[in-house]
């Protein structure tokens, strides 16, 4: 590189200071903490830019030259892949990756785990012939599997009752017994799926794939909730975390849609505001990093070697904080305390209070975690979040829904 | 050719019956077919079909001269220009004398602009619009849009009003399979009328990176115009065509998006072409249909990124979104 020619060199110290690597992402990974210890870790500085989903696909597609990495979700890969704005990423460059889960590896923890119906991150992962991604594995892949979890609802037990602990069903998001009082997730390829589910465990309707669904599905699920909303059933939506929790702690809703990291903010309202189980399974998703393609000399190394930081545990022990699980979970149980392990891992009562990302507690003493350990959690995948084939279909049909919840149309 | 004169006699029939029965044209007038021609802007065989139906219909009948006279009883002819007599034509036949042909001219540019934009939704084409927006008269708007009507582009809803799209993954779906079954089937009834020098001149061009192959897109019409449509065949090489004009125009829309320029298509393009340039006909067509099932793919992804996309980069006034 130019850097090290004799011309150069002698300015080398303010070179090396400004070696910076351009992240895309989420709110969900790119933390402040996160930054701050991995420029401390690996000696370059980190640009992160924190979009909201949808404009960071956009942005990840159209600019390629705007970021080095993409941090994102497999669900949304297919778009940014298949618009050229991607490499592939080589797997021996990734010294963990021996250690990543079966899940994103094979599709599921087990042979015997459910699948889940939509887009696996195994079915985007491996990148195969002419360009294709697939499940084939290989030596090359799409994107570095990292951060994921399974959602649920959360919902009021003094409405809903506590004797269904553990049995919850997703048609809870359309009962009666909460009307006005709804909320689901505004993202087209998440709260879709928490909709379908309800409609489909109420019994209105059937999906041949739930993950894949036709033109005439979509336009009957939409009819099914645009009549919910005529009645009066939905509150709002909501797009991050903290929204989710305000909402709980307003006393807004009786029963939304929720991502783990909003339980740990729900104030006074958390002993009552019960993360469910759905008897129906989860709906889940996977995170991970992607280079853009032209990354390539110095810049390229030191992307591999962000990612590789990633998966040393300490990211991954932050991430568990949020409620979050990690691809490769060694090192993460040995960056998190025994008691911290024991509770977000193992699904165990915590010993202790339990600190949160910013070192408030969010889990006391003797708080359990819904659904139980990792690998009973992940035993039981409803659907992935999936960009469907119909995508701009079910996106647009989703958005008017979102718009006349919003302008209370009627 | 038939059916515009057709429609040109009645119009020319029409006028002259509805300016007989008002007076303008009185018993009596000398009736010419070149000065009528003339004013109707028509060639003279269509007035001629128009007067014998007069004449059958007893309103005009032969009199001792050239031509036919306005009936009446016992006028004497009267001889007079017809141009000078301010002949009322209405709006509507004037505009439909006037055009015949006009809408081919403006055509390509609303099918480009309705096909790019059925990815984006549904739209309703406002037909005063579409008039306003090309400067043209209403009949020229419906001859483009019983044109796009009859390529599959648009339909009629309820309300009769004309709508485009959206194109959903499932029809991209199907008309990928359709494509897959018809075009290595046209390629290889093709085989014998495919001008294998100019193959070899194009196969020649593109891997000099010859400008006209910077894209798939190119690669994709020369493929069309060079191979597939010189099957001896009008029917299937029209049907290919409707079937493929959404999906090319979709392309088209996402390369203004900024997609970029896909080179594993294109190099199968010209491992495509390398076998047809050495006859390998029935290799060829399998190679295609492979081709067009990785194509379907890749375009079902791609048209996914439309959800994040502004969508007014590619408006036209005359098309409204439905919300």
């Amino acid at each position: 590189m130019d850097q090290f020619s004799p011309a150069t060199k002698l300015a080398s110290p303010a070179i090396i200071k400004t070696r910076r690597l351009r992240v895309l992402g989420t709110a969900v990974t790119l933390l402040d903490q996160v930054k701050e210890t991995a420029e401390t870790d690996l000696g370059f500085g980190l640009d992160f830019e924190v979009l909201d989903f949808v404009p960071c696909q956009g942005k990840a597609a159209l600019n390629p030259n705007t970021y080095d990495v993409y941090d994102q979700c497999f669900h949304n890969l297919d778009i940014v892949w298949f618009w050229g704005s991607l490499q592939p990423i080589d797997t021996q460059r990734i010294s963990a990756w021996d250690k990543v889960s079966d899940l994103t590896k094979r599709g599921g923890i087990s042979r015997y785990a459910w699948r889940g119906y939509g887009d696996a991150p195994v079915k985007k992962l491996y990148v195969q012939q002419s360009d294709q991604l697939g499940s084939e594995q290989g030596r090359y892949i799409s994107m570095l599997p990292t951060v994921y979890n399974l959602d649920s609802f959360g919902y009021d037990a003094r409405i809903f009752g506590y004797t269904q602990r553990n049995a919850e069903s997703w048609s809870w998001l359309l009962d009666p017994r909460a009307k006005g009082r709804i909320a689901l997730v505004d993202e087209p390829a998440i709260g879709i799926f928490d909709a379908a589910l309800a409609a489909e465990a109420a019994g209105e309707m059937n999906f041949a794939d739930i993950g894949n669904m036709s033109v005439a599905e979509i336009d009957q699920l939409m009819a099914i909730l645009d009549d919910r909303r005529r009645k009066g059933f939905f509150h709002t939506m909501w797009r991050t975390a903290e929204d989710a929790s305000q909402l709980v702690r307003n006393h807004k809703v009786a029963v939304q849609s929720m991502w783990s990291a909003a339980y740990g903010n729900l104030g006074g309202e958390a002993p009552h505001f019960l993360e469910s189980v759905p008897l129906e399974g989860y709906r889940a998703w996977h995170g991970g990093m992607s280079l853009r393609r032209g990354l390539d000399g110095a810049a390229l190394d030191m992307a591999y070697e962000y990612m590789n930081w990633w998966l040393d545990g300490w990211a991954g022990a932050v991430m568990a904080r949020q409620g979050y699980y990690f691809s490769v979970t060694d090192p993460v149980e040995a960056a998190l305390t025994k008691d911290e392990w024991a509770y977000w891992y193992r699904g165990e009562e915590a010993q202790s209070d339990l600190p949160g990302v910013q070192g408030q507690t969010v889990v006391k003493l003797g708080g359990r975690r819904s659904g139980g350990a990792q690998l009973d959690r992940a035993n039981r995948i409803a659907v992935w979040n999936t960009v469907m084939d119909e995508h701009n279909y079910a996106a647009r049909s989703w958005t008017r829904f979102v718009d006349r919840v919003r302008n209370d149309a009627p | 050719m038939k059916q515009t004169m057709q429609k040109r006699y009645e119009l020319v029939c029409d006028v002259l019956r509805a300016n007989i029965k008002t007076g303008r044209l009185p018993p009596g007038f000398v009736l010419l077919e070149g000065p009528i021609a003339d004013l109707m802007q028509s060639s003279r065989a269509p007035v001629q079909m128009a007067l014998k139906i007069l004449e059958a219909d007893g309103v005009v009948q032969r009199f001792p001269g050239r031509g036919f006279v306005v009936a009446g009883t016992g006028e004497e002819p009267v001889r007079q220009d017809i141009r000078a007599l301010d002949l009322h034509i209405s709006d509507e036949i004037d505009d439909a004398l006037q055009s015949r042909g006009m809408w081919e001219l403006v055509y390509d540019q609303v099918e480009e602009a309705v096909a790019s934009s059925l990815i984006f939704g549904e739209f309703r084409i406002i037909e005063t619009e579409l008039g306003t927006h090309l400067g043209v008269s209403r009949t020229v708007v419906r001859d483009v849009l019983s044109r796009l009507s009859e390529r599959g582009l648009i339909r009629k809803n309820q309300s009769s009003h004309w709508i485009a799209g959206p194109l959903t993954a499932q029809s991209v779906r199907e008309r990928f399979a359709i494509r897959s079954i018809l075009e290595p089937a046209a390629l290889k009834l093709a085989a014998s009328a495919i001008d294998y020098a100019e193959i070899a001149q194009l196969c020649k061009r593109a891997n000099e990176n010859a400008p006209e192959f910077s894209d798939t897109e190119d690669f994709e019409l020369a493929l069309m115009e060079t191979c597939i449509a010189k099957a001896p065949n009008v029917e299937l090489i029209s049907t290919i065509r409707n079937i493929q004009l959404p999906i090319n125009a979709a392309n088209r829309a996402l390369i203004k998006l900024g997609l970029p320029r896909d080179q594993i298509a294109v190099d199968e393009y010209r491992s495509l072409f390398a076998l047809i340039e050495r006859r390998l006909i029935d290799p060829a067509a399998d190679y295609l249909e492979n081709h067009l099932k990785i194509l379907a793919q890749k375009s079902l992804a791609r048209l996914k990124i439309v959800a994040v996309v502004v969508e007014s980069k590619l408006a036209v006034p005359y098309l409204t979104q439905l919300r």
